[in-house]
């Protein structure tokens, strides 16, 4: 069981890093939401897959059988949500980016760092 | 009305004096010379500084301390009192009253230390101080490149100093001056020892001016008259030979520090003697031949035996007290006659007697001549030079040094106050107000006085040079007093001067046009260096600095893969392969929707398809969970990939009605292969981690817990849930607030996307 998984769970990293490295920034945001479903996956399958049996107490036990480890579930049970506020709230801020500056391709967002000119010269050249 | 009145203001500023200032650094040197003839030497003080990194403010004043103390007060008040005038009505002058306060400061701390790093925290100060005191016109481009020379050269060598104390003290086992003297007897057996010696050398080179870093001082020039007489003749510039000066009774015998001290010394001072000739502004002549009293000041620390202690003390003090009232008549006449040059000054005796006669007895003092306290210098220089049998170089190299010193004197004294002055003036020059001319001529007095009766400053000097040489003892030197070589040296400089100074002129145009001195050497290394810099710096931004998010990305991704391989390779963990276990279907189906829907994203065109696509991954995952014992996380799942899917896709419907997006730009066609490359390297890369847990053995100590107390402590059934809301309750709160943020911050920011799209169409 753990092979697939962890199969799987590669190939959706390796899918969500590539996404992440076009231009497009939404091809990029799907990309980044695709790694963070990947990650859940690791953290789920570092605490073992073993049974289907969820972590219930049943009825006139005090204490929790033979079950499926619940300590990896609360973790990527609080990830999933904040991932999805994450992307959510990106994805707006993505949206608002393309309407202000009518383009989605992040080579052509340069106001914060503009391009390198060829003719620029550093301030000291003409020391002496 | 209201610019008068500003103006009336501003010029009662400019009028208002440094003057009162001047009681600072007269109190403390009264203090001091108080606490001298009261206290005997050595004082110590120590209280915990930096306790965790056992550093304390240890205070040790000994004789070579007080020696210090008394210049850099005594000169410290007679430039404070010189600058009032000098610097009378300069919009600048509170500044530089304020940093050669701070200076004086600065220096005592690096003089009484006996931290090292205690000593090295002041050290760097008088550089950070000198940096900004040469840069006090830096309205010009001149005096910029000056202040940045003094302090590239001193603050790099600063940090030579620290790498060497570090060293130092690791050797020695502590940090303080006097304990490492102590323990002199074991270190030289530490094969260490040369590299820390010479990192301290190249330290104490850069401040002190010592070839190949000497360049700085005279550029240093460029700062105000009384800063140069105070920094750059009397007090910092002698720091690294006091420092050396401090270490020699731990060192003195290595033949290391011997050698190394006396060639470094000697070719300073020669090449330093050369440079003077090719001058002619007074102040630069007086900057080399400073350098040249630091090499020879130099060389006589390397050397060994009791005289040359003695021969430090007394030169250290004969130059403060020659040295000096030179600058303050480069600066008079700077004043009076509006130049330095020395073409066009002949014949100031007439306008300018008082400056004349400072000049005079100073020069008297600098040639050496019997009489003067500079006599009674040299005469310890030739006895330390008789005791210690040095080479017959060196000893010619003195005399040379000498000559030209008689020279400069020459040049200073006779030169341009005496004979006719011919040179047509268009403003008459005229002798400098009192508080000019009192600093040179209490300095020239005491020379006087004490070149009259040196017995008066004999117990000063006696305690410096014991602190220099622990063995050190009068008598000694007094039987090893030969008057023979004393003559001998003193006329053969005397007569070596008198023939330079006559031949100054030819000798400078001779020297003027030897190029060799500007283009070949280490100033010369130094600019290209310094041009060279910035265009690395910006080269290396264009590299680094691109804009490119792609790149910037591959870069981290690229990084974090190599670490972990890196990690693995270090490591050599030991793989145990979980076992293969049969999959369920559902399982398996899970898998192998989660992998598909990943690999078929990387082919939609559409942003839309991409979209729906990619929620394909999390409706995946959302089964894998439900079949292997998570329902809540599935449901979870579920709910969360449908919202926002529905959401995303109406923000991208939302944004289509504007006109249909772009087809979805892939990685840069040369960014691609590596692209592929990082992404499955880290896919891979993860897969073969979680592969590798498996295989350790389980630590279940938490999950036990959790199971165990789910029931009896907190009431609840399901586990995972009571972990969420009871164990990790303040975490689940934070989760909700970061919901809460997310929403308020793009409810805004959705209304500003409407707004602008209502403009657009």
């Amino acid at each position: 069981m753990i092979w697939a998984v962890a199969l799987a769970l590669g190939i959706v990293i390796a899918a969500g890093t590539y996404l992440a490295l076009s231009r497009d920034v939404l091809r990029c945001l799907i990309g980044l939401a695709l790694m963070g479903s990947g990650v859940n996956l690791l953290l789920f399958a570092a605490g073992r897959l073993v049974t289907h049996v969820p972590p219930i107490i049943l009825d006139g036990e005090t204490l929790l059988g033979a079950a499926a480890n619940p300590l990896p579930q609360a973790l990527v049970l609080t990830a999933i949500v904040i991932g999805f506020a994450l992307l959510c709230f990106s994805l707006v801020l993505a949206v608002r980016l393309m309407l202000t500056t009518g383009t989605h391709d992040t080579s052509q967002l340069r106001t914060a760092e503009p391009a390198p000119t060829d003719d620029h010269k550093p301030a000291l050249e003409d020391v002496r | 009305m209201q610019p008068q009145e500003l103006n009336a203001t501003t010029t009662a500023a400019a009028h208002t004096t440094m003057l009162p200032l001047v009681l600072i650094p007269a109190t403390l040197f009264a203090l001091l010379l108080y606490v001298l003839f009261t206290v005997a030497l050595p004082w110590t003080f120590s209280s915990p500084w930096i306790p965790s990194l056992g550093i304390d403010f240890r205070v040790q004043v000994d004789g070579l301390a007080a020696q210090f103390l008394l210049l850099i007060t005594g000169i410290g008040t007679l430039v404070f009192v010189y600058g009032a005038g000098y610097l009378k009505g300069d919009p600048k002058r509170m500044r530089v009253f304020v940093l050669l306060l701070l200076f004086m400061a600065a220096m005592i701390g690096a003089v009484i230390s006996d931290h090292l790093i205690v000593l090295f925290v002041f050290w760097e100060l008088t550089s950070v101080l000198s940096f900004l005191l040469v840069g006090t016109h830096h309205e010009e481009e001149s005096n910029r490149k000056s202040a940045q020379q003094a302090l590239l050269v001193t603050g790099l060598g600063g940090l030579f100093l620290l790498a060497g104390f570090i060293l130092l003290s690791e050797i020695g086992g502590t940090y303080s001056i006097q304990q490492l003297i102590a323990r002199t007897a074991t270190l030289p057996d530490d094969a260490r020892l040369p590299a820390a010696l010479a990192l301290i050398f190249v330290g104490a080179f850069t401040k002190s001016a010592q070839f190949p870093f000497h360049f700085w001082l005279p550029n240093a020039m460029a700062a105000p008259t009384p800063v140069s007489a105070y920094l750059h003749s009397a007090t910092l510039v002698k720091l690294g030979i006091y420092l050396l000066a401090r270490l020699d009774a731990a060192f003195s015998d290595l033949p290391f520090w011997e050698v190394t001290l006396v060639s470094v010394g000697t070719l300073t001072a020669v090449g330093a003697a050369i440079q003077t000739v090719r001058e002619r502004d007074l102040k630069r002549i007086l900057a080399w031949s400073t350098v040249a009293t630091l090499g020879t000041l130099t060389m006589l620390v390397g050397l060994p035996g009791n005289g040359a202690a003695l021969a430090v003390a007394t030169l250290f003090f004969a130059h403060a007290l020659y040295k000096a009232p030179l600058f303050f008549v480069a600066g008079n006449l700077d004043h009076g006659a509006g130049t330095r040059i020395i073409d066009q000054l002949t014949g100031m005796r007439r306008y300018m007697p008082w400056t004349a006669a400072a000049a005079l007895l100073a020069a008297f003092s600098m040639a050496g001549l019997p009489l003067s306290f500079g006599f009674v210098a040299k005469d310890a220089l030739t006895i330390a030079k008789a005791e210690a049998d040095v080479f017959m170089l060196v000893s010619y190299a003195t005399v040379f040094v000498s000559g030209v010193s008689v020279a400069v004197a020459a040049i200073a004294a006779i030169h341009i106050f005496w004979g006719r002055d011919t040179i047509p003036r268009e403003v008459h020059p005229h002798e400098a107000p009192l508080n000019m001319l009192l600093p040179p001529l209490v300095l020239v007095a005491l020379a006087l006085v004490f070149g009259l009766a040196p017995t008066l400053v004999d117990p000063l000097l006696g305690a410096a040079a014991h602190a220099i040489a622990p063995g050190f003892d009068t008598a000694a030197v007094d039987a090893a007093y030969d008057a023979g070589p004393v003559i001998t040296a003193t006329l053969s400089a005397l007569v070596l001067g008198i023939g330079i100074y006559l031949g100054w002129d030819r000798l400078h145009a001779l020297l003027d046009r030897v190029r060799v001195f500007d283009n070949v050497g280490p100033e010369s290394w130094y600019w290209r260096k310094l041009k060279f810099l910035p265009r690395l710096a910006a080269w290396q931004t264009r590299r680094l600095q691109h804009g490119l998010l792609p790149r910037y990305l591959l870069v981290l991704v690229g990084s974090v893969t190599l670490a972990m391989l890196a990690l693995l390779w270090i490591a050599q963990p030991v793989w145990i392969w979980p076992a293969w276990h049969t999959l369920t279907w559902p399982v398996a189906a899970a898998c192998v929707l989660i992998a598909s829907a990943a690999i078929a994203t990387l082919f939609m065109r559409d942003h839309l398809v991409l979209l729906l696509v990619s929620g394909l991954v999390g409706y995946g995952s959302a089964i894998l969970f439900l079949f292997t014992g998570a329902p809540d996380l599935a449901f979870t799942q579920f709910a969360v990939e449908t919202v926002y899917v529905v959401v995303a896709a109406a923000v991208l419907v939302m944004l289509r009605r504007g006109g249909p997006l772009p087809n979805a730009a892939q990685p840069e066609a040369r960014l691609r292969p590596f692209a592929l490359a990082v992404a499955l390297a880290f896919g891979a890369m993860l897969t073969a981690l979680v592969l590798y847990t498996a295989g350790l053995p389980f630590d279940a100590a938490l999950s036990d817990f959790f199971g165990a107390q789910s029931l009896s402590a907190a009431h609840g059934r399901n586990v995972v849930n009571v972990i969420i809301v009871d164990f990790r309750g303040i975490d689940t709160l934070g989760e909700i607030s970061v919901l809460l943020f997310a929403l308020l911050a793009a409810l805004p920011l959705l209304r500003l996307a409407h707004a602008a799209r209502g403009r657009v169409t």
